[in-house]
């Protein structure tokens, strides 16, 4: 005979032997449960599908408490949900494993790493474009030019050097960019400016026109690029290479206006006016000050670079050159000098070479060119006499560490000396200069939104930042704009992110291997043009990898992201209910994984002790090759004496597909 | 061999064995000529091994702390002074022995001395009555069970009368896990029977077919004593009524606390891990194999054969409203008369405690009871009458009666992390809040109490507490953080000495302790130094604190006391 | 099954009678071995795996070979506030064993339990069985020496 009673203030009826659960489902509630799956009897084990009885006040696992006549559920409080939220909090503190590869969450842009690489290592060129440009619509230059945050990242740290993952940018860029044309939408008809045509412009404009907007593009400049054509020197990036990625953007139906400079040939106002959203992206083009008398004498990094590639790379010899920076701009400068047919290229840096923030290999490029390193070295006075720049330096050394937890330089007093030079380059970074009549913060940034209709993107927003960030904040924008013009929901990234940890603190022990052909051969290396002509041409300084060397490399990737991330009930529930890896911090079991089986992972790490597969391996496939082990919190699924899923085991996959985790599944990622 | 003496008693109950009791035993038997009877325990473990002569005009001596040798045992039968026992006549007055009256007495497996001494008369009187008069009677009684829960006993009896079942079963629980508490072992060592009639009653109340005793695996003589017991009901067929045959089947837990839980223990009596299981349904209505099953602890069943001799009205008339009859405490911890006291429901602590226990009112500071699942009492608080609710209220539980009396040199913090220590290797592994949640609280617990704690972890402690309680599929887990939320309660201070001064007043915690040796009082007999294993004490007869682990050895072998335990960076 | 195991056949061979069988195994052997599990898991119709998952529920039962005296050091809540951590230190000074180790010789292994029942005897330990209380330095060190020399 069926009951009546309240959940969430409505009164439902429940069928003999159903439960709290299986009400809410009949009616639309939606109750999170991570241990019950109706092919087996109830194991009453994950406690985050809790409700509440009003009457008595208890919390009762919805999944096996029938409903008792007149009973008052409460489902939905904020008291119930705090409850859900403290299970899956304490589930993720005990579960270990990376549900997103450290390299994709390494990358700014968020692009995923793990299936590009893996697409070009099956030599699937276009596809691995097709992925990168979910993230990275500009493959061709960040191919080239990115600081490879995602390599930073890259587990294969743990022993030896990263996977060559950018390299998988520009090979699949140079073989497939041009033949590859997105699905565009058909438009709204909603207008939209970009001030800036550099990289974070870009990628809104491309972003913008996925999402269904043509937006214009108002560019100060005579070429679009922004810092990729005018601060990245032509040996990194050449403007052939540019000029074929940029095309691109035309073909999409993206209009350029050129000569264009906010507050001079066109007036903010105006925008506004004329279109339904404005995104600036005006980037940091002010070069910052040396904070040296005499600092007026010197060029700063960022209008040398913009001359030389104005001049057709054939601006004269600038003699004796000091560059004072250690950043990568520097090293642009410094590698452009010696290319200009410097003979004697200096380079200044307060500190030592370990703090540099340039790109190591930059630096080591720059040392086999012929650049002179000065460490501990900073700029106190810069003369003119006769002509000559007499550049006056103060020794310095490392104090204590500051607040970034770089070691501080403090000045060795009386320890002033001066050389001579024909120019002096500041490259020490560059600020934002901001359009007229648009706020600022304190640091002279301009907000991601300013007041109606207005966005901003890139570095004019962050401080100078990289190109892939630069990218990464465009995407940003234009989803921002697709929602406020067009109700596109903005798409989430995800916000549960379990982690084993960084890699600095991991050993090889630590790492699971799904294959175990993981290549152990050392990472290919580019090829070089000579070098000489290095030295004396603008020519690229490396050749493309071949898809072989990428084969190689592929064949070098952990694939560490865990198997179920698309589909972890764990990980879904955890970001519906906000929750936090961290929050409740504590140790996790340490127990190794098993790839023994053909097909099947059991990775014990990240089992939640649901006991759903040693049900179902009873209960459905009349087996029982799986049983907890241990109790407290040591307990564990395990197989008999350890040995792994035997033969026995008819591969039947119903564990792997009841798991509500990457604890048991298949080995091969699709 | 004094004439006067007509036989003699000795205490050989697991305390009194540990004690020496065996060898006494046979020494006396030796040395004497009337005879030796091994009995059980009479509750004054500290003063094991006891041996009671007993006189022809029906007085006793008691000697205490025996010794195996000739003189003492000589003493003893001569009579002599030396080493005469009396139990203090303030204890005396607050105590009121009626279950554990016959415990220390008689022979446990000697069926005729407890048949002389009154026993199985609660059966035969039982067995004159109809079922549903017994469990009536149980009812009167108000008894309620003795195992920590408190439900009441006639009510448990009531369900599985009512229920029709080709078989049902009858459990008596003496999986007495709880650390500090033996008073389950102390009556199925001292008084089997006693307790076996107590099931049979329930047996033929219930119209139970088979009786299970689920005993540790760590009380080997209650299992020996029990199955004796088992063997001489067969034998006087006191198994048998008029409609049905009993089984009684013991059978040996294997070490883990959470099978005093009913379902986990269930599961264990069927030869499966002890993991609880969600109730509804409930034991009464399936329990072992599907059967209809009732589980009672050992003293709850110890108490029923009174009920049934004096009725149930009588059994009530001590206590409390709500708690009715005696109780048997384990008293242990840092007091002077540690063992077994039973007193009326509602004896307050300051009774139990100081009058009975002895201990000094100047260096205690709390009594927890309830083990892992209970809570620290203050001192300031031991007017309280101990019964169900009365501890409730104040965040304990009455458990099944152990109290552990706890000094001042002791931390609540370390005591707590103690009892999570426990709990969190007990826990079966199954829910989340109790798997889990058990762990974090542990080791938060470790943090503070290795210097390492801030104050989110006691703001985590009181989140997670609650929670793990209300989360938590069985009483393991639903008490837990027990400990930890009542010395919080009481001793928030201790714990916030810990996070933000980095101290421990009570200098048991060897992250804020150092070892210093007084100058003057030392001897320089270099005890100590030979004693340290990590080489710590210099030749000069300074500590290096550096070195020191804290392992207490050279203060222990101090023949002047002069090495001490002192606040870290103490000059 | 291994005739090393035939003694199970004293029992009934349902499966509720698998712990019984893993006791009587250890009280045999002295610990249950990976033979021993086949065959108790062939006897009461249960897959190995399943009865590893009982018996390392359970803190009664050994994987491996114990030593010759069993220390079993109480760690109650009596006996642990009266100081039952600094007994099993000592035990590890003296004959260098810690909790759940056993020595190289075979001799000794040394295990923390739950309570002996002994509270009021605290500080407790025991071994094979015969338990010893109100233990100090001095006492612990006295036991073991006899042992030492057995």
């Amino acid at each position: 005979m069926s009951i009546e009673f309240i959940l969430d203030n409505r009164t439902v009826t429940a069928e003999p032997g159903e439960t709290i659960l299986d009400v809410a489902r009949k009616n639309g509630i939606e109750i999170p449960t991570l241990c019950r799956d109706e092919r087996i009897s109830k194991t009453t084990s994950c406690f985050v599908c809790v409700v509440k009885d009003l009457k008595t006040g208890k919390f009762l696992p919805s999944c096996s408490a029938c409903p008792a006549p007149g009973q008052n559920i409460d489902s939905s409080s904020e008291e119930v949900k705090d409850m859900r939220r403290t299970a899956l909090n304490l589930l993720l503190s005990e579960h270990a494993g990376d549900c997103e590869a450290p390299c994709t969450l390494g990358c700014p842009a968020h692009a995923a790493v793990e299936e590009y690489v893996r697409a070009g290592k099956n030599g699937d060129f276009l596809g691995a474009l097709k992925i990168i440009k979910q993230r990275i619509p500009l493959p061709l230059s960040i191919g080239r030019v990115c600081p490879r945050f995602c390599e930073k990242q890259c587990r294969r740290n743990v022993y030896g050097e990263p996977v060559a993952i950018n390299e998988f940018k520009r090979t699949a860029a140079d073989i497939c960019y041009d033949e590859y044309m997105e699905q565009l939408p058909v438009l709204s008809g909603k207008k939209v400016a970009i001030v800036g045509g550099g990289p974070a412009g870009l990628s809104a404009a491309y972003y913008l026109r996925l999402g269904g907007i043509a937006p214009v593009i108002f560019e100060a400049m005579p070429k679009a690029g922004g810092m990729l054509r005018y601060g990245i020197p032509e040996y990194r990036l050449p403007k052939a290479t540019l000029d074929r990625e940029l095309a691109h953007f035309e073909k999409m139906g993206i209009e350029f206006r050129f000569n264009c400079r906010i507050g001079v040939n066109v007036d903010l106002e105006d925008l506004k006016k004329e279109y339904d959203a404005v995104i600036l992206a005006v980037g940091c083009w002010a070069g910052s000050s040396m904070r040296c008398k005499g600092e007026e004498l010197a060029l700063s990094g960022i209008d040398f670079l913009r001359e030389v590639v104005e001049s057709g790379n054939t601006l004269a010899n600038p003699g004796r050159v000091a560059v004072v920076g250690g950043g990568n701009s520097a090293m642009d400068c410094v590698r452009t000098a010696i290319r200009l047919g410097s003979a004697d290229v200096n380079c200044f840096y307060r500190r030592t070479e370990n703090e540099m923030p340039a790109e190591k290999l930059e630096i080591e490029e720059a040392k086999e060119e012929g650049v002179k390193f000065h460490f501990l070295a900073a700029p106190v006075k810069l003369e003119k006499h006769n002509g000559v720049l007499a550049l006056t330096l103060r020794k310095m050394e490392l104090g204590e560490p500051d607040a970034s937890g770089r070691r501080k330089p403090v000045e060795v007093p009386g320890s002033d000396y001066t050389l001579e030079f024909d120019t002096v380059i500041a490259a020490i970074g560059q600020k934002t200069a901001a359009p007229a009549a648009v706020p600022t913060n304190k640091y002279g940034d301009i907000p991601q939104i300013t007041g109606e209709k207005i966005y901003a993107a890139g570095d004019c927003v962050s401080g100078a930042a990289t190109v892939v960030e630069g990218v990464a904040s465009g995407r940003d924008a234009a989803n921002l704009v697709l929602k406020d013009l067009l109700g596109i929901p903005v798409p989430q990234e995800h916000t549960v992110n379990v982690s084993r940890g960084k890699w600095q603190f991991l050993k090889k022990e630590d790492l699971v291997f799904l294959r175990d052909d993981v290549s152990e051969a050392p990472r290919e290396q580019l090829k070089y043009i000579s070098l000489e002509e290095r030295k004396s041409s603008f020519k690229e300084v490396n050749f493309t990898m071949t898809p072989e060397q990428l084969k190689k490399e592929g064949d070098r990737c952990i694939e560490c992201s865990c198997t179920d991330k698309h589909d972890c009930a764990l990980r879904k529930h955890g970001e519906c209910y906000h929750c936090d890896p961290e929050a409740i911090p504590g140790a996790r079991q340490k127990l190794s994984y098993d790839i023994r089986h053909p097909h099947i992972i059991q990775d014990r790490s990240k089992c939640i002790k649901c006991g759903i597969c040693v049900k179902t391996c009873k209960e459905v496939v009349n087996l029982t090759l799986l049983s907890p082990k241990l109790r407290g919190f040591a307990t564990c699924v395990g197989t008999a004496f350890d040995q792994g899923l035997p033969a026995s085991c008819s591969e039947c996959g119903k564990c792997v597909e009841a798991c509500p985790t990457g604890a048991l599944d298949w080995r091969r990622k699709k | 061999m004094n004439p006067a003496i007509k036989f003699f008693r000795i205490g050989v109950a697991s305390c009194g064995i540990a004690a020496g009791g065996a060898e006494v035993r046979s020494m006396l038997e030796s040395a004497s000529s009337v005879p030796v009877i091994g009995v059980g325990c009479i509750g004054h473990c500290y003063a094991e091994p006891i041996v009671e002569a007993v006189l022809n005009d029906g007085t006793s001596v008691f000697y205490s702390e025996v010794k195996a040798t000739e003189k003492a045992i000589s003493n003893i039968i001569e009579l002599g002074e030396a080493n005469r026992f009396e139990i203090p006549a303030v204890r005396k007055s607050k105590e009121l022995v009626k279950v554990l009256a016959l415990a220390g007495k008689i022979d446990p497996v000697n069926f005729d001395d407890y048949i002389k001494n009154g026993g199985y008369e609660g059966l035969k009187k039982a067995l004159t009555m109809k079922p549903e008069e017994v469990v009536n009677e149980v009812k009167i009684a108000g008894l309620r069970g003795r195992g920590g829960g408190g439900f009441p006993t006639g009510n448990k009896w009531g369900f599985l009368a009512a229920k029709q079942a080709d078989e049902k079963i009858v459990v008596c629980n003496a999986d007495e896990g709880d650390p500090g508490a033996f008073m389950d072992r102390a009556l199925m060592e001292s008084v089997p029977h006693q307790v076996l009639e107590g099931m049979l009653i329930a047996a033929y109340a219930t119209g139970a077919t088979r009786l299970f005793i689920y005993c540790r695996a760590e009380y080997p003589l209650a299992i020996k004593n029990i199955s004796s017991a088992i063997a001489q009901i067969y034998e006087h067929k006191l198994n048998v009524f008029s409609d049905r045959e009993l089984e009684i089947v013991i059978k040996e837990g294997a070490g883990a606390f959470v099978c005093g839980e009913e379902t986990a223990l269930i599961a264990s009596l069927e030869g499966r891990r002890g993991q609880p299981r969600f109730r509804p349904p409930f034991p009464t209505d399936s329990g072992y194999k599907g059967f209809p099953t009732m589980i009672n602890n050992v003293e709850t069943f110890g108490n029923v054969p009174l009920i049934l001799r004096e009725g149930g009205a009588a059994f009530a008339s001590v206590g409390t409203e709500g708690s009715k009859g005696t109780k048997i405490f384990a008293l242990a911890g840092d007091l002077k008369f540690p063992g077994l006291v039973e007193v009326p429901m509602g004896t307050t602590l300051n009774e139990i405690v100081f009058d009975i226990g002895g201990a000094d009112r100047s260096v205690v500071k709390a009594v927890q009871t309830g083990g892992p699942s209970g809570g620290c009492i203050p001192v300031e608080l031991f007017d309280t009458p101990v019964d169900y609710d009365s501890l409730r209220a104040l965040g304990a539980i009455m458990g099944s009666g152990g109290m552990i009396v706890v000094g001042n040199d002791r931390c609540m913090v370390e005591t707590a992390r103690y009892f999570l220590d426990f709990t969190h290797k007990e826990s079966c592994g199954k829910c989340t809040f109790c798997r889990v949640g058990t762990m974090r609280m542990f080791e938060i617990l470790e943090r503070i109490t290795a210097g390492e704690g801030t104050e989110e972890d006691l703001a985590m402690l009181e989140d997670l507490g609650p929670k793990i309680k209300a989360g938590s599929l069985c009483g393991l887990g639903q008490t837990a953080p027990n400990p930890v939320l009542a010395t919080l309660r009481f001793y928030r201070k201790e714990y916030e000495e810990h996070v933000r001064e980095h101290r421990c007043t009570a200098l048991q915690c060897n992250a804020f302790v150092d070892l210093a040796l007084e100058q003057d009082k030392c001897v320089k007999c270099k005890l100590c130094i030979k004693t340290c294993p990590v080489g710590a004490i210099g030749d000069n007869f300074v500590i290096d604190n550096e070195k020191c682990t804290r392992c207490n050895s050279c203060a222990d072998v101090c023949p002047k006391g002069a090495i001490k335990r002192v606040a870290k960076g103490t000059k | 099954m291994d005739q090393q195991f035939d003694y199970l056949k004293k029992l009934p061979d349902e499966s509720g009678n698998l712990i019984r069988g893993l006791q009587l195994i250890q009280a045999t052997e002295g610990y249950v071995s990976d033979e021993a599990i086949r065959a108790a898991a062939e006897y009461f119709h249960q897959t190995p795996v399943e009865v590893e998952g009982v018996l390392t529920f359970y803190a009664q039962f050994k994987r491996v070979k114990p030593g010759r005296f069993k220390i079993a050091v109480c760690d109650g809540t009596a006996c642990h506030i009266k100081g039952a951590p600094l007994i099993q230190e000592w035990i590890r000074q003296a004959i260098g064993v810690a909790p759940g180790e056993t020595d190289a010789e075979g001799r000794f292994s040394v295990e923390a339990v739950a309570c002996l029942g002994c509270c009021s005897l605290a500080p407790v330990m025991s071994i094979n069985g015969r338990v010893y209380g109100k233990l100090d330095r001095r006492e612990l060190n006295r036991i073991l020496k006899e042992y030492k020399d057995k």
